[in-house]
Order: C-alpha cells, then structure tokens, then sequence
C-alpha cells in the first residue's frame, strides 16, 4: 500500500497546518484567560497532593484515635481537625485528592476509549452506524445517576464498581461527539484524496481522522472529569460508593453531615475541595472546548 | 417532517422493548432477593420460599419476562411486591411532584442563566465576564446534596423563611412556591451553568453575523440590537438545551428530591432498587426512558420548524 | 488595566462564595432562642411523625418493618401486649387464658369490642387471621411466628383453642407481636388490607399518599374510649439532618430511633424533649463458623479480646450499653450473672494467640451492611483488628443485597442486629444460632447439638421458670463458645416537642398514640 510521495507531502503540509494554528492559538488564549489559569493552578495542586501525600503528612488517613474526635480546624498536631473517628482530616483531605484523581482519570480514559472508539466506527463506516447509535440512545434514556444506580445495584457497591458505572455512562456521550467530528472530517478534501490513493480504512482512522478529532475529545475529557469526580461523590452520599473508611470526599460529607452541628469542618472541608476541582475542571474544559473548537472564537485572541 | 416522527416512533417503540429487557435482566442477575427482603432479617426458609411462590419469582426467568410483557402490551405495568399497589398508581402519584421540580429549576436555571450568559457575551473577557462564568460555573461544582443541606441550615432552620422540606402544591400556588424555591434553586443552578454558556455562545456568534452588522450599519440604537435582533435569534441553541436539560433533570431531580423529602419518581426509584421491587423499577425506567425520548423528539422537530436549513430526511 | 479588573472579577466571585460558606457557619451559633412555641389553650388535638422510610403496607399479616409496625399499631390490636416499663405480658383483646394441658391454649376474648368497619370481633376473626397468616398460599413474611401452632378451632363467639405441635414456651409472646394482629375477616375478603386497613384500634386511617405521608383519624367508639388526639400524620422524610431540622422548627412532633450522632444536637434543641431507654435490640460481630480459622474457639476468643468495645460503646454518645451477655437485660431470658462469662478486651492477649497459631497478617473478608449503625461497628473493628496484625478486607452493600448474601457462605466476619420486638430469649436464640436455621437467620451457621437442646427446652415447655433457667444456660454457652460478640445492646429513643404529653416508648421501640395529647 504505497502512497505516492507527492500526495503524502500535501496531506502532512494540510494537517500541520491545521494542527499548529491549534496550538499556538490555544496557548495564547489560555494565558488571556484568568479563570483557566486558576483552574490549571488548582488541578496542579491536587496533582502535587495526590502525588506527595505519603510526604505531606505523618498520619495514616485511616487510623483512627476514639480519644481525639471532631477536634476543630487549628487543634494542635491536627490543623485541619480530625473526624468523629479521630482520624486526621488533612491526611484524609490529600489521600481523598489522590482518590479522586484516579477515579476521575480511569473512569474517563475507560469512557473515553470506548467511546471513541465506538464513535469512529460508528462514523466512518455507515454500515455500524444504526446499531452503535441505537445502542447509544437506548443508554441515553437512562437518566445518568440512574444508570449508575442500576450498575453499582448489580455490581455491588466499591470504588471499581462506581468507576465502571460512570465510565460506561460517559460511553454514549463520547461517542456521538466523535462521531459527529468523524463525519465532517471524512468529507474534508484530503481524507478522499487519501481514500483515492490507496490508503487502508484503519490507517485513515487512526492516523488521520482520530488527530483530527483530538480536540473535542479533550474537551470531553475534561468536562467529564468534572462530572464523573461529582456523580463518584453523590453515589457516595447515596450509600453506594466507596467503603465508609477510604478518604472520598463524597463519602467523607455524608459521613460528616451526622455531624454536621457538631463539627461542621467535616462536611465544609471535603465539600469546598470537591468544588473547587470540580470547577477547575469545568473551567479548563470550557477554556480548552474555546480554544479548540475551530468553529467559534475565531476572533477571540 | 412526517416521516422522521412516524420513524422515530417506531424506533420508540423498539427503544422501550430494548430498555424493558436490559433492566428486567440486569434486576434479577443482581445480587439481593425481593423475597428476603420482604421477609426481612427475621424469615425461616418456609417464610421465603412462600414468599417468592406468591411474587412468581419460582417460574423460569423467560416465562417471568414474557408475562411482564404480555401485561405490558395491553398497558399493566404490574403490581409492586413490596406495596401490592399497581405500578402505574405509584408512579402517578410522584409524577406531579417531580414534573413540579423540574420545571420550576429549569426555570430558575433560565433565570439566573440567560442574565449571565448575556452578561459575558456583552462585556466579552471583562470582569463581569468573569464573575457570570464564575458563578455559573461554581454552581455546576457544588455537589447538591451538600448545597441542600447548606441551605436548609440556613433559610429554614436559622432564617426559618422557607418550610424545610417536603412539597405538596404546585409551585405556581403560594404554599408550593415556598416550598420549591430551595429545592428549584438547589437543583437549578447546575443547569444554569449550561444555560449560561450556550446563551453566551450563540449570543457571541449572532452578534458577528451579517444582519446585525447591516442592522448597525442602519443605524439602529445598539440596545435595540441586542434585544431585538440578538437575543431573539440566539435563543433557539438556548431553547433547545432547556429542552433536552428538562430531560436529564428528570432523572437527576434523585438527590434533591432526597435531600428536601419530596415525594417524587426519582426517590421512588432508590427505594425500588434498593427494595429490588422488580416492577416498580421497571416501569420507573420505562417512564423516564419514554419522558426523555418523547422530549427529544419534540425538541428535533421545534428545531426542524425553526430552522429551515436541517432536514432529517 | 483590563487585567486588573479580570482579577479583581476573580476576587469577587471567591468572595461571593465564601461568603455563602460563611453565612453557612457562622449562622449556627446564633440560634438557641429560636423555636418557643406559644402555649394556645385551644391546641389543635393534631401531631405529625416522621419516619425515614416509606410505609409499605397496613396489612400486618403482609409486611414485616418497624416503619410499618409504627402505623399498623395505632390501628390495630393484639390479644395480649407487653407493659412498656416491666414487659410482663397481659391479656388486651384477650381477657384471660389457660392452659388445661402443655399443649392447648383456650383462650377468653373481651366482649363488646367491634371492627371500625362494624364487624364484630370474635373468635371466628381471631380464627380467620390466624390461619390466614399461617396458609403457606399467603407467603406471609412472618408466617413462621405461629409455626408451633397445629390447629386454630372455634369453641363458641369468646371462646378460641389453640392447638401447638409441642407445648410452646414463647406462644403469648408471639400473640402479643404485632404481626398477629387481629384483622376484620369482612373486611379483608372485600379489599386489600395493605391499602385499607380496617382494625380494633384507637385510629382509623382517612387520607393515604403512597410515599409522601398517611392521615389517621381518632376511632371515635374505640372500646377502651376515644383518644384524645384527633389527627395523626405519618411523613416521609428520607434524609435523617432534613427530619431532624423539620422537628427543629416544628414540622415535626416527634421522632423516634434518633442517631447516636444526632443525639447531642437533639438534646440542646430548644423546645424539644427526649427520652431513652434501655431497649431490646442487640447488635453483635458475626463470624462464619463455615469457615477456618473462625471455626475454632481460639481465633473467636482473640478476635474478642481484640475488640475495645467500651470505646466503641462510648461512639454511640449514651444511646447504646456494653454487654456480654446475648440476651440483654430486658429480654426474657436475661440474668445479670451472663455478664461475667464474656471476654474483655485485652489486645496483648490477642496478639499472643493470633502468633502462637500462626495467624499473624492473616487477611479476614468483612461484610457490612451501608446503615450508618453497622458501618460504624465495620470501621471501629477494621481498625482495632489492624492493630494486632490482623488485615481486614471491607466490603459495604445495600440492605437488600446484603440480606441475600449474608445467607450465603461468601463472608467471614459480618455486623447484624436483631430487634428482639417479642422480648422472648427463646426468640432470640432459636432462629439466630440454631442449627434448624442455617442458610436463613441464623448467618453464621453456628451448629452446636448442646445448645440447640437447650434452646428446644426452652421451647418446648409452657413452665415460665424452666424456661428462663434453660435460656440462661444457653445464653452463657453461646457467650463462651463466641459465635457472636456482642457489640452493644440498643437503647430506645423518642425526640419530641415539649407541648407533646403522655408519649412513651417500650423497650422493643414501640409507642402508642392512645394516650398521648397535645398542650
């Protein structure tokens, strides 16, 4: 399957283009805008707390110590107070960051995959669209805490088990994002030049028109950790997340909601970590989705 | 036109025998017996096998579906196991109250976001921008049964200006618009944020566009720009993803109805799973699948009228 | 110029929401005050509960849960009752029995007494109810409360004879729980009893919406005379913070079964009363005995002394007591002595056995049930078994699930309670650890021919005195032989506001509006 040289030339010249604009526009815009720094910057800093937390601090975040309950916020050996179990809330808080990076990451890159890939079949080859897209409507009727409830009902409920949940959640809509992309890409002039020189389908997908629709994914990404580190935390207060002694900050709020006129920093501290990531999250994607979506913001440097 | 909807009800049709086959399986592969359930810690074996000889869980599984499907195509959504009320009673019940619920958050997500999103797109990366973004945005993060429970600390036990929880009027009478606000605006602002972006969006792309260049060029006031010639065409994005938020919020009115005791489909649903109530949650699902498909299609074909250029054809 | 004010629009908005946050907070301490309520002398006779779960059913030959009971208490009778203080049973629409042999039970019935639909109460609807909660066709959940009985006969209008296989100790027992409850035959071959309940009791109902909340009214000919409330209401309120802040403002008259969390908050609420009890229910460490090594005495007894209970106790802030002893102190049964036949803690010891056997690091496989109580227990043990060397793999499910599979072998340590509601040990002891129940209640399959003797004794005869000796061999067998450890025996609980009078509560959580008012 050779290519002819003069041909490859022109499609790598049209893709760099278009893959360089991308860039130096998405770094400049980026740096514009202040709320998408401030949202890097606290993804850094879960980051560097998920990362460091055997360092950053000297308790085990399950240990307990039934002597020391609900000390406040600032009690001495404990600044951020410990629960009605004694154990240390900032140990808990920056395991919980750990916690909830890995969640949000597996459970993407899991919907993701399979969403992408179901999304490029679905795309380029008309035979496979009806089936993947019925198949993704039927799961879109399912309202998605629902879906989730239903998974975690049959799997039982454990970290895995919600991972698995919301990534076959965010399955559908992944999917139909990149099967939308697909299908303008595949009009693009230089994809049929491709197909009229010679080139295999599974080359065109992954070599071309997957690059190509990088950018939405990214953005799906994104919004998506949001959503999957939000729903991990409400199954949590539903009673079907992770087990009551791992550090999730949704299982920590609705353990600390019995305490909550008692030693409110129990439910305050995980609830303002949550949201703050979460919005970190959104904001990166909706910085991410102006800077790569071709079709507006054109003049918005 | 005809034939899409004609062919999207048909498709209803399979989507719903599709749904109804997934959850009738994936509740009896599930973990966890209806009948020890309503047995309870304290039933022998006798009490458990007689149970489950009086639910008709002891016939085949096939056998079990095909009657469920037999009562369902002459409209029987069965009998719950554990209340021995009819399906459709139960659910009837709750619709009101979770239709209440989401129709007053998406009106509430309407009123905190078209101002913002209007906001941002005017004063593009000003300030205002991003202080609408923000507080948008940080309502989309705050996860709402921590936000209910933050709010009921403060406007009804502290405050005591709104009843606790609980909802038992419509929210356009004045009992029940005491008792939606917290809930409407619990759940409303996670769709505010939506509402927001894609009104700053479209609101940014219509502002470019040729006629209202041509309006300004005529010399029309800049406010009756916006108002007349902006907003009116930007609202048709915005108005579709109201309509398919109204869908979602369906399902995701769970928590809120939870955290404010309301007495809705989406609590209805919790208890039948974790009760394993086999018919409730099937006909539950059935419901919502059925609200949001239908809701979709309508929202196509507003589209399809408003917009000349989409043929679905 | 323009980033200034970006970053000052930043400045803002984190403003904005600290100070939601803030108002949040700061808010809490500046109650107290809040929540007198004006002493009216025309208060209306009405007064509103609330539950966290919904009721299933009225019926109560076809549901089994305390939400229910709650209800199906107010509106029907049973032919003898527990006294809430002493717990000695009396006769209520039974006037008095005897026993002419072990095995026969004739019993008087109370005259005069008629169904709020106007059928009369006699023994042809004693009959009915009974049978009907026996027949195998009804799939009752609770069937096997009148298991012993062989034969239920009508000797004239007062007159019932009850026929059991053996003689059967625990008989009044059973006829006082509320599941034999007399129901109104008319009533219940016309309608469904589950939706419409017709009873003997002080309350009918008047308005029922599935989920949300049941009305009761006053049974104005009720024979003991009218209650003095003339409006119950039964709410739903699935969020325990959201229940107790509705009794907070008074959206609620009372609650019962509080949190051991919330007990402090409860207490400090102005215009609000509480009340406590020690109660029946029992909450205890199961381990399957299927398995090794939890097969052998050994490793139960270090696993025992590896458990602080008094510092779990102290967790549940005064609404639960230590014990050893299986059968607790206001179930039949219970003699003060079983107290000095436990294990105490002693985590040296523990540690001693576990490495002269070779247990040391050993992984057990805990099951636990979501429930705040259980998941408590669950994370106190997990941890104080880490600190002897032991590893303890946790595994939380839903109620429903777990009901299935702690029936099954898939489990080595497990948290379960029992509410004891006919406070009888026999009760207690038969279906729990008796081998007969294996694969239903009796979760750890502990299988000991000893004690199950003991325990059919207990039994098998109408001698209340044998009875309670042979409970209390067996109870000190099981506490030595440690199928069980017993985490904390429940304490009852009522939260109500303070015009509420004449509420109280018996040891097995039940109450009854009868007496209760209104000031």
């Amino acid at each position: 399957m050779s290519l002819d040289a003069a041909g490859q030339e022109i499609v790598k010249e049209m893709e760099n283009q278009l893959n360089r604009n991308y860039f130096l526009k998405g770094i400049k815009v980026l740096f514009k805008q202040p709320l998408a720094l401030v949202g890097f910057a606290i993804i850094l800093i879960q980051i560097i707390l998920a990362v460091g937390a055997n360092w950053l601090t000297a308790y085990d975040p399950t240990a307990q110590d039934l002597s020391h309950v609900n000390l406040p916020i600032g009690s001495e050996h404990h600044w951020l107070g410990t629960d009605n179990y004694g154990r240390d809330m900032w140990s808990r808080l920056i395991y919980g960051a750990r916690i909830s990076l890995i969640i949000g990451f597996t459970s993407v890159s899991l919907g993701t995959i399979a969403g992408t890939i179901l999304g490029l079949l679905a795309g380029y080859f008309r035979v496979l669209d009806g089936i993947i897209m019925r198949i993704s409507d039927l799961m879109f009727a399912f309202p998605g805490i629902l879906l989730a409830l239903l998974i975690v009902a049959i799997l039982g409920s454990s970290l895995v088990n919600v991972v698995i949940a919301i990534s076959i959640w965010s399955v559908p809509s992944c999917a139909r994002i990149v099967r939308g992309n697909v299908l303008t890409v595949k009009k693009q002039e230089y994809i049929t030049a491709m197909r009229s020189l010679g080139a295999g389908h599974l080359r065109i997908i992954f070599k071309h028109i997957l690059p190509n629709s990088l950018a939405p994914i990214i953005v799906f990404g994104a919004m998506h950790m949001a959503t999957a580190i939000l729903s991990t935390s409400s199954l949590s207060y539903l009673g079907l997340g992770a087990d009551p002694a791992t550090p999730e900050w949704g299982a920590m709020i609705s353990n600390g909601q019995q305490y909550m006129w008692q030693a409110p920093h129990l439910v305050i501290i995980p609830g303002i970590a949550i949201a703050l990531v979460v919005f970190a999250f959104n904001v990166v994607g909706d910085a991410l989705r102006d800077v790569l979506d071709p079709n507006m913001n054109i003049d918005q440097l | 036109m005809f034939a899409m909807i004609i062919r999207r009800m048909v498709q209803l049709v399979f989507l719903l025998i599709g749904i109804t086959f997934i959850v009738f399986m994936a509740m009896h592969i599930a973990p966890g017996d209806p009948a020890s359930i309503i047995g309870g810690p304290t039933a022998t074996k006798t009490d458990i096998i007689q149970i489950r000889e009086r639910l008709g869980l002891d016939r085949p599984i096939i056998i079990q579906y095909l009657d469920y499907l037999n009562g369902l195509l002459h409209g029987d959504l069965g009998i719950s196991f554990q209340t021995n009320r009819s399906v459709a009673e139960e659910i009837w019940i709750r619709l009101p109250n979770t239709v209440n619920l989401a129709v007053a958050s998406v009106i509430v997500s309407i009123l905190i976001g078209i101002p913002l999103g209007i906001i941002s797109a005017l004063k593009r990366n000003s300030w205002l921008d991003v202080f609408s973004t923000t507080v948008s945005l940080g309502g989309i993060s705050v996860p709402h049964f921590w936000l209910g429970a933050i709010f009921i600390l403060i406007f009804a036990v502290h405050l005591k200006w709104l009843p606790v929880g609980g909802l038992h009027a419509p929210f356009w009478t004045p009992q029940g618009f005491k008792e939606i606000i917290l809930p409407a605006i619990t759940l409303g602002t996670g769709s505010a944020a939506m509402t927001a972006r894609m009104t700053r969006s479209a609101m940014l792309e219509i502002i470019r566009a040729d006629f209202v260049r041509t309006a300004r060029a005529k010399g029309v006031k800049e406010r009756a720009v916006i108002w007349v010639h902006c907003l009116r065409n930007a609202m048709i994005p915005v108005v579709t993803v109201i309509g398919l938020n109204f869908g979602g919020l369906l399902g995701g009115t769970i928590i809120t109805e939870q955290v404010f005791a309301i007495n809705g489909v989406g609590r209805l649903m919790i208890e039948s799973i974790s009760a394993r109530d086999f018919p409730m949650v099937q006909g539950g699902v059935l419901l919502i699948a059925t609200i949001f498909v239908v809701i979709n299609l309508l929202v196509d074909i507003v589209y399809a009228l408003i917009d000349p250029r989409i043929n679905y054809d | 110029m323009k980033k200034s004010k970006k970053v000052m629009g930043l400045v803002l908005s984190v403003l904005f929401f600290i100070g939601l946050v803030l108002t949040g907070c700061s808010n809490q301490s500046s109650e107290s005050s809040s929540g007198k309520s004006s002493g009216k002398s025309n208060t209306p006779q009405e007064i509103t509960y609330a539950s966290t779960s919904k009721v299933v059913g009225l019926s109560p030959i076809m549901t089994n849960d305390s939400v229910s009971a709650n209800v199906i208490t107010q509106i029907y009778e049973t032919l003898f009752v527990k006294d809430p203080d002493t717990m000695e049973i009396k006769p209520n629409l039974a006037e008095s029995y005897e026993n002419p042999d072990p095995k026969t039970w004739v019993i008087h019935l109370r005259k005069n007494i008629k169904f709020t639909d106007g059928t009369p109460f006699n023994a042809e609807a004693v009959k009915y109810t009974f049978d009907k909660l026996r027949d195998p066709k009804t799939g009752a959940p609770r069937a096997s409360l009148l298991a012993a009985v062989d034969t239920i006969t009508v000797k004239d209008d007062y007159t019932v004879v009850i026929k059991t296989k053996q003689p059967y100790g625990p008989m009044l027992a059973a006829l006082a729980h509320y599941n034999s409850s007399i129901v109104s035959p008319t009533a219940d071959k016309k309608q469904d009893l589950m939706k419409k309940p017709v009873g003997t009791g002080p309350f009918m109902l008047k308005e029922w919406v599935a989920g949300d909340h049941i009305t009761l009214v006053k049974n104005p000919n009720y024979w003991k005379g009218a209650p003095k409330l003339d409006k119950v209401t039964f709410k739903v309120v699935p969020d325990v913070n959201t229940a107790i802040s509705m009794l907070q403002t008074g959206d609620v008259d009372f609650l019962d079964g509080i949190p051991a969390e919330q007990w402090s908050r409860v207490q400090g609420m102005a215009g609000v009363k509480t009340l406590k009890k020690t109660g029946t229910p029992v909450s205890y460490l199961g381990f399957n005995v299927r398995h090794k090594p939890f097969s052998e005495l050994k490793f139960r007894q270090a696993i025992a002394y590896a458990i602080d209970r008094d510092a779990y106790v102290k967790q549940l802030n005064g609404l639960g007591t230590k014990s050893n002893s299986i059968i607790g102190p206001k179930v039949f049964g219970y003699d003060p002595s079983a107290e000095k036949v436990g294990y105490e803690y002693n985590p040296e010891k523990a540690k001693q056995i576990l490495k002269e056997n070779g247990w040391e690091g050993m992984t057990i496989h805990m099951l636990v049930a979501n429930t705040p109580g259980y998941m408590k227990m669950g994370e106190i043990v997990q941890d104080q078994l880490k600190k002897v060397g032991l590893k303890v793999d946790m595994q939380t499910m839903e109620w429903g699930t777990f009901l299935d599979v702690s029936k099954q072998d898939k489990f080595d340590i497990t948290f379960l309670g029992w509410s004891n509601s006919t406070a009888d040990g026999s009760e207690l002891l038969y279906p729990n650890l008796h081998s007969d129940n294996i694969g239903a209640s009796n979760v750890t399959a502990y299988n000991n021919p000893e004690f199950d003797k003991l325990v059919n004794e207990s039994r098998f005869t109408v001698d209340q005195k044998v009875r309670k000796k042979k409970l209390d061999e067996a109870n000190k067998m099981a506490i030595k032989d440690a199928p069980w450890i017993v985490m904390n025996h429940g304490v009852v609980t009522l939260a109500y506001r303070d015009n509420v009078k004449g509420l109280n509560i018996d040891p097995t959580g039940e109450w009854s509006l009868y007496p209760v008012y209104k000031e």
